[in-house]
């Protein structure tokens, strides 16, 4: 089982923290209790943690875990890819793993975006008047949400392909379907496509529907060596092929194509590095900030050609047992969505490739794609994971 | 100087070394776009490095300010408390004439929201923030043409 040639990185841990409502929890209660669970899953103990990889919002945020987590990591990794984070902070981990850098690295995410919004809503917000520096004015003057960007994204989808809100809608349809077997997820009442399309609109053509939901919580995995994996109980999970790539930062005047994503760039990367291809793949767990993120990231990573997205994801296109079935948790559509929610993509890839997932386990599931999607539109980051070694 | 589109609260630019050459002919009403000395290629938001051919040498050529809606959304729902009295509100992205490309994220104004369409024609309507501040928001053509419908060219009390 173990190659005699070369260290190999697996993942050995997966755990989600409580969620989706922590008001009684810092951000930091939240990593912890998510990456207790995480070692506990593996087998492992904070002792043998050398790694920390995490994503936040401040600069040093990781060394900030660490001193919270009792941790002094040799190996620490804090890339900021927004919602693409983790995937790219574990694919970072496997190279790390790989080079002998780092023997177990444990990759943490946790937020309590929901209740602290609770507490700054009506005082707080993108306005506050004032100067906005450099480049960043150029989106900041017109008022724009983010929603408001996706939805320029859609819009243009929908005039270049014909999409329609019906088809949108087919996602957020099926993510709740997925819902209501977990017992955690944030919504879980059953909808229909009428309830999406029908439901108020946000950002013109995205509905209230369209959107996530915004939600406490956190999520960990563990990585370490394939032959360290050997001796713990759970079967490891390999890492097939692992990619990343930017379109533009912040500014959509700067995306050069709404309809196209950096997932058509890090998707075909990470098929190629695997060795696979999209027919490989049993199970998908994509990020879904907004029902137009799954649609251009199904067309992005090759499920389908640019422009049938729509067409693809109708009909339970995305249901268990039907063309790809995706977000088997519930999605952040909704179940959980914390701000960056990839994280919880990788525990539920794992999850699915161990035959965890009970009524939403997909049969069999040999091959996972994770794909992250972060800013606005700006970040993708794939992962493919798999129950043998590549 | 004109009254405000947006409420006070909003943000306003503050030039930088790259964005500067775009607010001083903006004060001018006249629309810019950075452009590369030696490839000529045209970028948005301004930068320091020509990302086709790496060089830090470029101009501001001026822009006719007209263009097409490339994409469009209606915010309904206001995440900036201080824009809650002004909702239902159109952003547009344009594609700008003789820009090469560059795009620009802006309002359509002087509009219903139920009249944008991806296409339409737009040209720009100056909002003065202040003696040397102007910024560009967007109003349906004036101009007659086969692409846009006709409108009457009602004159905003908040845009000239």
């Amino acid at each position: 089982m173990t190659n005699g040639s070369r260290r190999r990185a697996v993942i050995v841990g997966v755990a989600t923290s409580d969620y989706p409502r922590l008001p009684h929890l810092s951000e930091h209660a939240v990593h912890g209790q998510a990456a207790d669970r995480a070692l506990a899953d593996a087998g492992l103990s904070f002792s043998d943690v050398d790694g920390l990889a995490t994503a936040g919002f401040f600069p040093m945020y990781a060394t900030g875990v660490a001193e919270y987590l009792g941790l002094h990591p040799t190996y620490m990794d804090e890339t900021n890819f927004g919602g693409a984070s983790f995937e790219v902070l574990v694919e970072h981990a496997a190279y790390a793993i790989e080079a002998g850098a780092a023997e177990v690295v444990l990759v943490t995410y946790g937020s309590v975006q929901l209740s602290t919004m609770g507490r700054r809503l009506g005082t707080g917000g993108g306005g506050g008047g004032g100067f906005a520096p450099g480049p960043a004015i150029y989106d900041a003057l017109w008022g724009n949400t983010l929603v408001g960007n996706y939805a320029l994204a859609a819009r243009r989808h929908m005039h270049e392909y014909g999409t329609t809100s019906e088809q949108l809608a087919a996602v957020a349809v099926t993510m709740r379907e997925h819902a209501r077997s977990n017992p955690q997820a944030q919504e879980r009442d059953p909808i229909t496509v009428e309830d999406v399309v029908t439901s108020r609109l946000v950002a013109d053509p995205l509905h209230l529907l369209d959107c996530c939901v915004i939600s406490d919580g956190g999520a960990a995995c563990v990585l370490t060596t394939e032959e360290r994996a050997a001796d713990l109980e759970k079967p490891p999970v390999y890492i097939l092929g692992a990619a990343h790539a930017t379109t533009h930062h912040m500014n959509m005047s700067a995306m050069p194509d709404l309809t196209v994503t950096p997932a058509a760039q890090s998707g075909p990367l990470a098929f190629a590095r695997a060795g696979l291809g999209p027919s490989d793949v049993d199970v998908a767990q994509l990020y879904d900030s907004f029902t137009i993120t799954v649609v251009l990231t199904v067309e992005d990573l090759g499920f389908c050609k640019k422009g049938e997205g729509g067409s693809f994801v109708e009909g339970g296109g995305l249901g268990i047992g039907g063309r790809l079935p995706t977000n088997t948790d519930g999605g952040g559509l909704s179940s959980c969505h914390p701000g960056m929610r990839g994280m919880f993509l990788i525990v539920e890839a794992v999850r699915q490739i161990r035959g965890e997932c009970g009524p939403t386990q997909v049969p069999d599931a040999r091959v996972a794609v994770a794909h992250g999607t972060g800013g606005m539109l700006s970040t993708g980051a794939t992962l493919l994971l798999g129950r043998e070694a590549p | 100087m004109t009254e405000r589109w947006f409420p006070d609260e909003m943000p306003y630019p503050s030039a930088s070394a790259e964005t500067s050459g775009f607010w001083e002919a903006a004060a001018d009403h006249r629309l810019v776009v950075q452009t590369c000395d030696d490839c000529g290629r045209t970028r948005h938001p301004p930068g320091p490095v020509c990302p086709s051919c790496r060089s830090t040498r470029a101009h501001w050529a001026e822009l006719p300010g007209t263009g097409s809606v490339y994409t469009y959304t209606v915010v309904r729902q206001a995440f900036i408390p201080a824009l809650s009295d002004r909702i239902p509100y159109i952003v547009v992205a344009v594609d700008l004439d003789e820009a090469n490309g560059v795009r620009l994220v802006s309002n359509l104004v002087d509009a219903d929201h139920s009249q944008v369409e991806i296409g339409m024609r737009v040209e720009v309507a100056w909002e003065d923030m202040g003696p040397d501040l102007s910024v560009p928001r967007f109003r349906p053509s004036t101009v007659l043409s086969v692409e846009s419908p006709t409108r009457s060219p009602t004159q905003s009390p908040t845009v000239r």
